[in-house]
């Protein structure tokens, strides 16, 4: 029988900095929960918003899997690995950290805030050589359909990280309904909500709010807004 | 009462285990001390006192395994901890999902 955990909003940990606005799922920096420390292998989901001009400066990473998912403006990614890049709301970076690398992540705007999605999933095996990857959503051509952006083996236009998951985005019309299937046993699903409110697997979802949903390989989505966008992360539950 | 927490951090990555140090002994109570070869790791849990042992960037799970061989007799009560992330972010979390319930 499906298990759920829901993680509303409000329950979220908050960061106030003047440069950073940060809200955070599971536990991260001075936000300690032990009882929000990840599901399965998804062990960081931050909703982050940075001042104009601001950012992360060069700092370390090792052995985690990130992808970065713009939501409004551009970051400006620069690394030891020789990669300097801007990654702008309608794509999404992903960097596999392995055996280690230094980076800093600035808002390329100057004036204007950017908001962006910054997710960490726990890697299966450790120390390998970093890989940098950036790749454009589909956009409107998808709309009303769950568009797989990171999955295991390569294809065009999509990323694939160091972990068996699968992440899937995709904008709907109001009353859009949808099956999701997982891909592999063992895996659960964490679904987010951008924008908009959603009933997923018999849970009303309102923006920002996130869902856990494993020991099922069926799900069942609906878009109970317009324009309401969603977040599906599938992810190993036992790593 | 002495409450320092004394951390072995364990890494191959020079600049990477400067900022992890760094990041350990910026906390109230926690004292870090950085090897930076599996063999200088056996060597400071030979002749040191610690609490727990971060195992960072580069540890294998051969070393990892080396490790808590010669933690389990010269450090019978630390606790062994990998780190992932390589910084901040999930640091101190770790550590605390260890030591808050002591």
């Amino acid at each position: 029988m499906a298990q759920h955990i829901l993680h509303k909003n409000e329950s979220r940990g908050h960061d106030h900095l003047e440069w950073l606005d940060s809200k955070k799922t599971f536990s991260f920096a001075d936000y300690y929960n032990p009882k929000r420390m990840n599901f399965g292998a998804l062990r960081v989901l931050n909703d982050d918003t940075l001042a104009g001009g601001k950012g992360f400066g060069s700092h370390p990473h090792d052995n985690m899997e990130i992808i970065s998912i713009p939501l409004e403006g551009g970051l400006r990614h620069e690394d030891t690995a020789g990669n300097k890049k801007v990654v702008t709301a309608g794509q999404v970076q992903v960097m596999s950290t392995g055996s280690g690398l230094f980076h800093s992540e600035y808002n390329n705007s100057d004036t204007e805030t950017a908001k962006f999605l910054q997710i960490w999933v726990y890697p299966e095996t450790l120390n390998t050589t970093p890989k940098y990857t950036q790749i454009t959503l589909p956009g409107a051509s998808q709309e009303n359909k769950l568009y797989a952006f990171i999955q295991p083996g390569q294809e065009t236009d999509t990323a694939t990280i160091r972990q068996d998951t699968w992440f899937s985005i995709g904008t709907f019309d109001k009353n859009t309904q949808l099956t999701y299937q997982t891909h592999k046993n063992g895996n659960g699903v964490y679904a987010f909500v951008i924008a908009g409110s959603f009933l997923v697997d018999g849970k009303e979802l309102s923006e920002r709010d996130g869902l856990g949903i494993w020991d099922t390989t069926e799900m069942t989505v609906q878009s109970l807004s317009e324009k309401a966008e969603l977040l599906l992360m599938e992810v190993p539950m036992e790593f | 009462m002495d409450n320092t927490i004394r951390i072995l951090a364990i890494g191959y990555d020079e600049p990477i285990m400067k900022v992890v140090g760094r990041l350990i002994d910026s906390h109230g109570n926690w004292q870090g001390t950085v090897a930076m070869s599996r063999e200088e790791g056996m060597l400071k849990l030979q002749s040191g006192f610690y609490d727990a042992v971060l195992l960072c960037v580069g540890v294998t799970e051969d070393d990892e395994a080396a490790l808590n061989q010669v933690m389990t007799i010269s450090n019978p009560d630390a606790k062994l901890i990998r780190h992932f992330g390589g910084g901040s972010g999930l640091l101190e979390n770790e550590l605390r999902a260890v030591f808050d319930k002591k």
